[in-house]
């Protein structure tokens, strides 16, 4: 016997506006997330270089707390146990209609799943985001700082015009690696209720059975999602600039087997 | 950062940098542009100056000799704060400055040029915008003329068609060629100098000591620690050595080479003037 494959069952119909719709969501949320992640970092980093105690050691805290912790049980505290203590008001204003807060194609994006998924996934990320800042800052050598210093920069100068531009650089590889896995992340988000991509191929595959058929395709998806972003973020971000050949990466040539040279 | 009013001591730094040619040559000859009195610095149990009393008069060119390790870097990194003092007191146009924190430390520090033995240019800026940051970002200076200012600068050093070009697309020549532009960007009356020759290959030296030596004749005050005992011999106004911590001898060049005082200021030149003949 073999397996048979019906994708017209999944790109039709309720299935393909699932996915569309899912697929949206899962873009929304990791754009909310991202940028929500980046304020946060900038942050912490911030009070973790700076001279006073007390903001390191709460950043130092921060950076613990959401980095030991199952981000899924991050995003269920989020959405049933803290949603659940934000003022009546608050939580009564985002139930109400917002039309303008209904984006293509039908995705809420003012609604406790959203809220919740891009704030969750924003925290969790914004760890990382901070840990590899600091690192590419710690790469930055010691007499860039001292020629800022030297010149009469403050030190909240030196950092914004000699120390982060070139630790941006230094860390831009994997800060867009921590980019992708906020996206991969979401589908995480299904766990409390948020119809995003992951979601959107469960209720497939328990509308018409065609699992195999529906993780496909969201699996494309995804992949696509992260190759366009990951080329994206790495085209836009900064360059080394003036690098000759010898400070560029290394093309790595495929291994060959000795002897089986054709 | 602390904020420091601005009724610190050192509060007059804008005078003799506007200040007329008869003001200059007023003060130069009551004060010394840079005065060390007693003064130690210690990392830790290591006491890497020892007692320095030094005057410089303002623009005279300093070269300040030793074996490593004497302190000579420490001697001028104080000057600038890039360490701090442990005892003792700098006056610089007469203001005492170990105590200074804050805005006028900054004020202070654009007033001294300082070139580094590795240059230290900002790696993700271009030629011209290593010059004019300062001026732009401390100094209030528009970009345009701030960009003006730069170019200025890069052709004075010889690197007018430079300015482009980014730390990395230089030799280590241009590159401290452009480290000096960028240490007269606010036109400082005071520039330092830590080894500026020593990271560079031998047929670069040249072209800095080159520049060096025209900044020198143009009345600026300069303080040079250097192994480049030719420029010690032609350019600098006095020589001084420093020998653990201590100054051992400070004369004019003329008799610091050919004839110092001091038994260990003999052996130092002898090993560095012929490094293969017996001891």
């Amino acid at each position: 016997m073999g397996i048979t494959f019906d994708f017209a069952d999944v790109l039709t119909g309720p299935p393909a506006r699932w996915l569309l719709s899912g697929f949206l969501t899962t873009v929304y949320v990791t754009i909310a997330g991202s940028v929500l992640a980046s304020v946060v970092a900038v942050i912490l980093m911030g009070l973790r270089i700076s001279p006073g105690r007390i903001g390191h050691y709460a950043a130092a805290a921060f950076v613990e707390v959401f980095r030991d912790t199952p981000v899924l049980v991050q995003l269920l505290i989020w959405y049933f146990a803290v949603w659940g203590l934000l003022p009546e008001s608050l939580r009564g204003f985002v139930a109400e209609d917002h039309p303008r807060a209904v984006w293509p194609v039908n995705v809420i994006v003012l609604a406790p799943e959203f809220l919740c998924a891009a704030w969750g996934l924003g925290l969790f990320i914004s760890v990382f985001l901070e840990e590899e800042l600091r690192a590419g800052l710690n790469a930055v050598p010691a007499g860039q700082r001292e020629a800022a210093m030297a010149q009469g920069l403050s030190n909240w100068q030196t950092l914004r015009f000699v120390l982060l531009p070139q630790a941006l650089t230094n860390a831009w590889q994997p800060l867009v690696g921590q980019y992708l896995n906020l996206m991969k992340t979401s589908s995480l988000a299904t766990g409390i209720g948020l119809a995003e991509l992951t979601s959107a191929a469960r209720r497939i595959e328990s509308y018409n059975a065609h699992a195999l058929e529906a993780f496909a395709v969201g699996t494309v998806l995804y992949l696509g999602l992260g190759v366009a972003m990951g080329q994206l973020l790495l085209f836009a971000g900064p360059r080394r600039p003036g690098a000759k050949a010898a400070d560029k990466p290394l093309a790595v040539a495929p291994m060959r087997k000795a002897g089986h040279a054709v | 950062m602390a904020i420091v009013p601005m009724t610190t001591r050192y509060a007059g730094s804008q005078t003799h940098i506007g200040g007329s040619a008869a003001d200059d040559a007023a003060s130069a000859s009551l004060t010394p542009a840079i005065e060390f009195r007693d003064v130690y610095k210690s990392f830790g149990s290591l006491h890497v100056l020892r007692g320095i009393n030094l005057a410089i008069a303002p623009g005279d060119v300093v070269a300040v000799c030793g074996p490593s390790g004497s302190g000579k870097s420490t001697l001028i990194r104080l000057i600038n704060h890039l360490e701090t003092v442990t005892r003792g007191e700098i006056f610089i146009n007469g203001v005492p400055t170990a105590t200074l924190r804050g805005r006028p430390l900054q004020q202070l520090r654009t007033e001294i040029g300082f070139v580094f033995q590795q240059f230290n240019l900002y790696a993700h800026l271009n030629a011209e915008d290593n010059v004019s940051l300062a001026l732009r970002k401390v100094r209030g200076v528009s970009n345009e003329k701030a960009r003006q200012r730069a170019a200025k600068l890069l052709d004075r050093v010889g690197l007018a068609d430079k300015a482009r070009q980014y730390p990395a697309e230089l030799s280590g020549g241009q590159q401290q060629r452009v480290a000096i532009a960028r240490a007269l960007a606010t036109d400082p009356k005071i520039v330092l100098f830590d080894e500026p020759t020593s990271a560079l290959d031998p047929e670069m030296t040249g072209e800095v000591l080159h520049v060096m030596q025209g900044l020198a004749k143009s009345g600026i005050t300069m303080m040079v620690v250097t192994h480049e005992m030719s420029f010690a011999r032609e350019v600098a106004d006095r020589v001084i050595f420093l020998d653990a911590g201590v100054i051992l001898e400070q004369a004019a060049p003329a008799d610091f080479f050919n004839a110092p005082v001091n038994p260990r200021v003999r052996r130092f030149l002898k090993q560095l003037l012929s490094p293969l003949s017996p001891g």
